[in-house]
């Protein structure tokens, strides 16, 4: 809101600079973002912040109020019109049929306008604070919003029918035409104003084009009422349509407000459109009271909430300034009235919090708490990522941070989105699925560091995935590590050529990761997902648990992304590689005796698995094998064709005795010839 | 001998001023110093010169044989500016840099963080980015249809949850699970419906901070929380508590650090609302507390220098690999 301080002065002394009372202020709660400087006329304005709990704040008159408060200087009234000696407009009446909605209406029949200048003063502050001069009634009623928080609302008297305002809900399917032009259809909870006939006005909203004060009106039914705050924001929200008046009903406005601001705009109005005759104030209902008028309050809270001792007659002043009633109540207990502006004060911490804001929290002491040290636990799977990403990023392997929010582009409806958790409100791109995997956020960076020249694109994330298995419990979110390969593995350097990401880089990621966490004993299964090439896919599993699924990006969501290379991706459930992971890793001592290590060359068909082959030879090791690993591939050259060369080396140790070396080449032997006839592999190279 | 010595020295000299090339400096070598070279031979004399010469020979030979050496040596040293390059040693090459990997900004960022509350005893715990109404509203003392929603806009799921605007929700998770003492901090994603720019987007990462027990008060929030930004910021760094609103504490503070010539709001925070202890029934006459709640992303822009948030999330690796 735009405050500006030449009207502030009507009200309280603004002691030069005004910079000062803006900081003061912001440091009193009432932020001001912003001053400006204004030429002709000269003045200064105060853009301020006000939050949702301070209404009172949302006029001129609310803000001299806490700017008295703050300097401790007197507040001066606004110039009322005394309302006395005057007669009810003859056959006009008020009815409230919706009590809730509208407590309190109240209204006076103005005729016979004789001016419709609006003065300079009045134009000039409206338009300093970003409001239009539209004419002297509207002009008016716009000034005594801004000046003292109370929307008014100003109806042609003569287009009123049946010199009868009604305040009710809207008849079924009922119509109404807004003042800005528009038609709408009022929903059942809305609630209007209307006359012997149809709606006038949506309450505390908009008024309506039918009943609009125009250059020809002469006689005015000015409007001043509360209007329930719960009510107003739903019709603001459901219509979208947002006023001035409906930011200030919908965060309540000060019940003495709807009096003081219709007594502010009389005055107005008698001085400048010098009307022929002005009727008594006619009205119905209460104005509402506050729910609590009064707080027991015990003055050492004070120092047991803030941690400073401020001095019972302080806070006494404190509060007092602040237009509260602070009379001792008993030993160290005030009790403290409440005036109808601040029904956010209702518990004794809230007067705490008004106490500390007008002492200044720069006041209050800075101290570190002293207690019992607590023991600071660790989560586990924190711990994991820790290791996770650290391993990661060593490796070569860049974070990234991604969207949870992703379209269904690339996936499947049924195979990957069917137990997924949808967004009912998506921004944006519909982007309203919480995402079920990774890979597709991770193909749209991959994407964009490709378009941005890169060549070698390895990147890894650690996130949620999440999916709704039962439609009535609560979704789950699993904790996932994704890896996304592209590219160069690495680039050509002066002494090592390029070479292309392959499946089994990924998998060697992978494979480390599991085993650092101390799960041994992995097996492997093909897998298919809809987002895997065909055939190209699998899952780690210990014991019955997978861990993890890898595989190549299919061609068609390559395709998608624009992606002319081959994408591995991986992702490996942290929950559940913490639940099979060793906490605490035992030493393991090595055996004592020498290992011999004898090499195997083996020409297979293309088709046996090196896999098995590890297997077999170990299940024939006789516990004297302590590693097998498969030191090269090929094929071509010598290699017949539809066959490949497997190169194993094997490590013959026993953990209780030196081996003999005819013994290891017996054993060796013995391998090697099962082999040879159970997978009709053959020595030859 | 000694004439034959300064014969073979003058001889050497002339030689010595024709050497061209490195392998007319190994023939020159070889000549005098090679097994038959022409001052060996004449070592191998120094046995027939009389006991009383030789010692004087005997130095003779030796000063020459190093003023030979020398400028042998002295040739080498010189030999790649005229001759044909010698292989050696390149110290000016570039060394073979493993790939680069990175932890991505923010996330390093939080662990800093985490680092700092940790060094002061606070715990990290995490809680789900899928809340309830309860959790992220009404426990939080934000009441249905008010206006205090209205800094809360909320994506909201099919089946009636929705994504927590605000990771304030894990205070409520952690109070209802554990008793008093607690000093917890809470780092993670959220979510509000914002239009993405320069400054917004619809995701982002905050980190809620929370301590209760029977005695904190509000002197002792402004003392962890300067001695926070101390230690993130820097010892000189200079701030101010501001009063603000939020539904969830009273009193409730926003903290401006100066930035420049003005200030920059950095930290929400106050003292835990009462009804905020009520939902999580714990006993108000007995139970104080603070939460704070800050902003990541802002925080790693301020320190970083980054003007537009959407760096985090496009994931660039020019932008990944600077930090």
């Amino acid at each position: 809101m735009r405050i500006s301080t030449n009207w502030l002065k009507d009200f309280v002394e603004l002691a030069p600079p005004v910079a000062r009372i803006a900081d003061r202020l912001t440091l009193a709660g009432l932020e001001v973002k912003k001053c400006e400087q204004l030429t002709q006329p000269s003045d200064t304005l105060f853009e301020i912040e006000i939050t949702s709990n301070r209404p009172d704040w949302l006029s001129h008159f609310g803000v001299a109020r806490e700017i008295a408060a703050v300097e401790n200087i007197s507040l001066k009234n606004p110039v009322v019109d005394s309302e006395a000696g005057r007669t009810p407009p003859p056959g006009w009446k008020i009815q409230i049929k919706d009590v809730a909605g509208c407590p309190y209406y109240t209204g006076v029949l103005i005729e016979g306008i004789t001016e419709t200048q609006t003065p300079d003063f009045i134009v000039n502050r409206l338009l300093a604070c970003g409001i239009r001069s539209i004419n002297l009634i509207v002009d008016i009623t716009n000034y005594v919003l801004l000046e003292v928080g109370q929307p008014l609302h100003a109806f042609d008297a003569d287009l009123i029918r049946g010199k009868e305002i009604v305040v009710r809900k809207p008849k079924q399917g009922e119509k109404f035409a807004l003042i800005n032009g528009a038609q709408i259809e009022l929903k059942p909870d809305d609630l209007v104003i209307a006359d012997s006939d149809r709606a006038v006005a949506l309450a505390g909203v908009m008024g309506g084009k039918d009943s609009e004060i125009s250059d020809k009106t002469r006689n005015v039914f000015l409007e001043s009422a509360f209007f329930n705050p719960g009510r107003v924001r739903k019709t603001s929200r459901i219509h979208q349509l947002s006023s001035d008046s409906s930011y200030r009903f919908e965060r309540r406005v000060d019940p003495e407000g709807v009096d003081l601001g219709r007594s502010r705009a009389l005055a107005l109005i008698q001085k400048y459109a010098k009307p022929r005759y002005m009727s008594a104030v006619i009205k119905a209902g209460e104005k509402p009271q506050l729910d609590v008028k009064t707080v027991h309050f015990r003055i050492e809270e004070v120092k047991q909430v803030l941690g400073v001792e401020i001095k019972p007659s302080q806070i006494a002043s404190i509060l007092t300034r602040l237009g509260l009633d602070a009379k001792p109540h008993s030993e160290g207990v005030l009790k403290v009235g409440i005036p109808s502006f601040r029904p956010d004060l209702t518990r004794s911490i809230d007067l705490i919090e008004e106490i500390a804001r007008i002492y200044g929290y720069e006041h209050i002491p800075e101290t570190l708490p002293v207690r019992e040290p607590l023991t600071v636990g660790e989560s586990p799977r924190l711990v994991l990522e820790r290791k996770v990403r650290n391993f990661l990023s060593g490796a070569g392997l860049c974070e990234t941070v991604t969207f949870s929010l992703i379209s269904e582009d690339g996936l499947d409806p049924v195979k990957d989105l069917k137990q997924a958790v949808q967004i009912v409100n998506p921004l944006q791109h519909g982007l309203h699925w919480m995402r079920p995997t990774l890979v597709t956020s991770l193909l749209t960076v991959i994407q964009k560091n490709v378009n941005a020249g890169a060549d070698s694109i390895p990147l890894f994330e650690v996130a949620n995935v999440y999916s709704a298995p039962d439609a009535h419990k609560h979704p789950v979110e699993e904790r996932v590590c994704a890896i996304a390969l592209y590219g160069k593995k690495a680039a050509q350097t002066w002494l090592d050529a390029a070479r292309a990401v392959t499946f089994y880089d990924l998998k060697g990621y992978v494979e480390a990761i599991l085993k650092s966490a101390g799960c041994a004993d992995l097996c492997v299964a093909k897998i298919q997902k809809n987002y895997f090439a065909e055939g190209i896919a699998e899952e780690l599993r210990t014991w019955q648990t997978p861990l993890a699924f890898l595989g190549q990006v299919s061609e068609e969501l390559l395709k998608k992304w624009d992606l002319k290379e081959p994408v591995y991706y991986a992702e490996i459930s942290l929950e559940k590689l913490l639940a099979q992971s060793q906490k605490v890793r035992l030493f393991q001592e090595w055996p004592k005796y020498p290992a011999i290590e004898r090499d195997l060359s083996l020409v297979v068909k293309g088709l046996v698995k090196g896999g098995d082959l590890i297997t077999e030879i170990r299940g024939m090791g006789q516990g004297l094998i302590r590693d097998v690993e498969l030191f090269d591939l090929f094929r071509g050259k010598r290699v017949p064709e539809g066959c490949k060369n497997l190169a194993f080396r094997i490590i013959y140790q026993s953990a209780e005795r030196t081996l003999v070396s005819d013994e290891v080449q017996k054993l060796h032997d013995k391998i090697a010839q099962t082999l040879v006839q159970k997978y009709q592999a053959s020595f030859q190279i | 001998m000694k004439d034959q010595i300064n014969l073979v020295e003058k001889e050497a000299r002339e030689d010595l001023s024709r050497i061209d090339s490195v392998d007319s400096a190994e023939a020159f070598r070889v000549a005098y110093l090679g097994k038959k070279g022409k001052l060996t031979e004449l070592f191998k004399k120094l046995g027939a010169v009389p006991p009383e010469e030789k010692k004087a020979v005997g130095a003779e030979l030796n000063r020459v044989k190093q003023w030979l050496e020398s400028a042998v040596e002295e040739f080498r040293q010189k030999a790649p500016k005229t001759g044909a390059p010698l292989e050696m040693f390149d110290e000016t090459l570039p060394g073979v840099r493993p790939t680069q990997g990175s932890i991505h900004l923010l996330q390093q960022t939080i662990q800093e963080i985490s680092g700092i509350f940790s060094r002061m005893g606070f715990e990290t715990v995490e809680g789900p980015e899928i809340e309830t109404e309860f959790h992220n509203f009404t426990a939080l003392n934000i009441p249905l249809d008010h206006p205090s929603r209205d800094a809360f806009d909320t994506f909201y799921t099919t089946h009636g949850q929705l994504l927590r605007s605000q990771t304030s929700t894990v205070q409520i998770r952690v109070m209802k699970e554990r008793k008093p003492p607690l000093k917890i901090i809470a780092p993670g994603r959220v979510y509000r419906p914002d239009t993405v720019d320069a400054s917004h987007s619809f995701m982002f990462h905050q980190i809620e901070g929370l301590m209760v027990d029977d005695r904190v008060t509000f002197s002792d929030l402004k003392g962890v929380l300067h001695l926070f930004l101390r230690e993130l910021f820097g010892s000189q760094t200079k701030i101010r508590f501001r009063p603000h609103f939020f539904p969830f504490t009273e009193p409730s503070v926003e903290i401006d650090i100066q930035w420049g010539k003005g200030w920059l709001e950095i930290l929400g925070a106050g003292s835990v609302d009462p009804n905020v202890f009520k939902e999580v029934k714990y006993d108000t006459s007995v139970v104080r507390g603070f939460a704070f709640g800050l902003g990541v992303e802002r925080i790693a822009m301020l320190r970083h220098g980054i003007n537009d948030i959407r760096h985090f999330y496009e994931n660039d690796l020019r932008f990944l690999r600077q930090f």
